[in-house]
């Protein structure tokens, strides 16, 4: 499972830069999302919606869940998703 | 017409205005019966016609009800606008208070449980309407019915639907009975039962005029109805009028007969009006500003886009006062002796004009700056290849709120232009005109834009 996400974030990202007019580039786990790839904080709230439409799924909106706002590099993106892509397919009674 | 239809109009105004309507159809029903007055379904095979002589029975049938029954007030409850004509002409000359309450705002009819319900049948029940027993107990703040005469369900464009009290003469007070206006033919586009709705068709059927309801908003329908039934007046929204004229058959639009087209319950932008004018040469164009709790406050004649600056702090003909606070929100004092009303809707002064921005409730806030969905809307429809477009904001949990966009497609496309060319060119457009919090950043392609019932776009959407 670990950064089986990464292609899909990775996508989502580079749709951003493409839509506000800036050039495709690397993206990677270990870049920073701010200094490496200059997201600010319009360009990850589109990234998010962008996930939000490929994965239905977002994890600072979904119920019980409190996504620690570590988000540093795409790598904490891919981890995210995934721990609440996971958390997502447990039985209701185990969701806490 | 006749010399006894020629002062018509001038007999109906010594009629008392709750009388109005009933006269007005009897009228006609003497000196014309066969005389179309109704046209349902419009546009479609399963068009009806509805004459005079008939809606004047219908209206006695009503009134003979009342009188033997007399209830403590009717809720009007028709999805059939004859029907619903028949109920508030007979209520008006029987001096029942009345309800008119469009489909969404039912739950709000626990207020009125002890009166009783007309629907299309036009069979009074009293007593066991099925409203009181789902009222449930009384709430506080409940409708005081017992000194209504007419009660209308605002549309709820920037909250839920409410309750507004009116008198006959508040309700019949814009309705034009001057010679110009007799025998015209109206279409209908908006729900009969709402505010904007009940004005058009008054002001229809009180100068001797035909209503023309189509079969549907789709804009063929509207147009194959405009031109089929001959239609010369066309109150819409700018939203409604701008789909019949994106995306109607042009072959219709150049069949039309339109002398008037009276827009109102959104704002028109310069945009628009152009485009009207040139797919209309000489059409007058009237913007009406009105709100269900005010009525109407002003109409612009001039076809230009919001209203001359020098109104702001002035008195106008009539007795409005229009000021302005200083976030641009439109304050409205309709007399001397009423209380000043906050509007909601924003406006700015640019040169000569002021125009308006949008309501305060449809602001999106991003990052704690604040976006004007109809400016951005305005941009994205001046570029090629876009027919139409609707901006909203997007939760985030980021930003609080996004600038998303749906888009519709000119049909056909300009020449070597692909869907992904023009939203790049979109985006492009944007990002030059606009703050990049006001960009769009999310463009949706839709076939044609939601619409609700009382013909606006709807500002916020849940979440995709």
């Amino acid at each position: 499972m670990n950064e089986s996400l990464l292609p899909v974030v990775r996508k989502a990202i580079l749709t951003v830069l493409h839509d506000t007019g800036r050039s495709a580039q690397a993206v990677e786990s270990g870049h920073l999302l701010s200094t490496d790839i200059g997201l600010d904080s319009l360009d990850l709230a589109q990234t998010i919606v962008l996930l939000e439409r490929e994965l239905a799924c977002d994890p600072f909106r979904s119920a019980g869940s409190s996504p620690t706002l570590r988000m540093r590099t795409v790598g904490d993106l891919v981890t995210l998703y995934e721990a609440a892509l996971s958390a997502a397919t447990l039985p209701p009674a185990l969701d806490h | 017409m006749s010399s006894s239809a020629t002062d018509f109009l001038s007999r109906l105004t010594d009629v008392p205005v709750a009388n109005r309507l009933a006269a007005a159809i009897d009228l006609m029903a003497q000196a014309f019966p066969e005389r179309t007055a109704i046209v349902e379904q419009a546009g479609s095979a399963q068009r009806r016609g509805i004459s005079y002589g008939v809606l004047a029975a219908n209206v006695k049938a009503v009134e003979q009800q009342l009188v033997d029954q007399r209830p403590r007030g009717v809720v009007a409850r028709q999805r059939e606008i004859d029907a619903l004509v028949a109920t508030v002409a007979a209520c008006g000359r029987q001096q029942v208070p009345l309800a008119v309450v469009a489909d969404d705002a039912r739950d709000l009819v626990g207020a009125l449980h002890d009166w009783a319900v007309l629907g299309d049948g036009l069979q009074l029940s009293v007593g066991t309407t099925g409203i009181g027993s789902q009222a449930g107990p009384r709430r506080e703040d409940a409708f005081d019915s017992a000194s209504a005469q007419v009660v209308v369900a605002t549309s709820g464009t920037s909250g839920p639907p409410k309750l507004v009290e009116h008198s006959w003469d508040s309700l019949l007070a814009a309705a034009r009975l001057s010679e110009q206006w007799r025998g015209l033919g109206w279409l209908m586009v908006y729900d009969a039962t709402r505010w904007a709705g009940t004005q058009v068709w008054l002001q229809a059927l009180l100068t001797a005029g035909t209503l023309v309801v189509p079969a549907s908003r789709a804009p063929d329908c509207v147009a194959r109805a405009i031109v089929e039934e001959d239609v010369s007046i066309l109150p819409a929204t700018p939203t409604l009028l701008r789909r019949l004229l994106t995306s109607a058959e042009s072959g219709l639009l150049s069949k039309m007969k339109l002398a008037r087209i009276t827009l109102g319950g959104e704002a028109a932008d310069a945009q628009l009006l152009a485009k009207t004018h040139a797919a209309f040469p000489g059409v007058k164009v009237t913007h009406v500003y009105a709100t269900t709790e005010l009525g109407e406050v002003f109409r612009v004649v001039d076809g230009r886009a919001g209203f001359p600056a020098e109104w702001l702090g002035k008195t106008l003909p009539g007795g409005v006062r229009l000021t302005t606070r200083r976030d641009g929100e439109l304050l409205v004092q309709l007399s001397r002796d009423t209380a000043e009303v906050a509007t909601g809707d924003l406006v700015e002064r640019r040169d000569d004009r002021c125009e308006f921005t949008g309501r305060r409730s449809d602001v999106i806030v991003v990052g704690g700056a604040k976006v004007y969905p109809r400016r951005v809307e305005e941009i994205l429809r001046g570029v090629s290849g876009i027919a139409d477009a609707r901006v909203y904001g997007l939760p985030s949990a980021i930003t609080g709120e996004l600038v998303a966009a749906q888009i519709v497609l000119a049909d056909p496309l300009p020449a070597e232009a692909t869907p992904e060319s023009i939203r790049a060119a979109a985006l492009t457009t944007c990002r030059t005109a606009l703050e990049p919090h006001s960009t769009p950043r999310l463009l949706d392609f839709v076939k044609h834009l939601m619409v609700n019932t009382s013909g606006k776009i709807p500002r916020h959407s849940s979440r995709l």
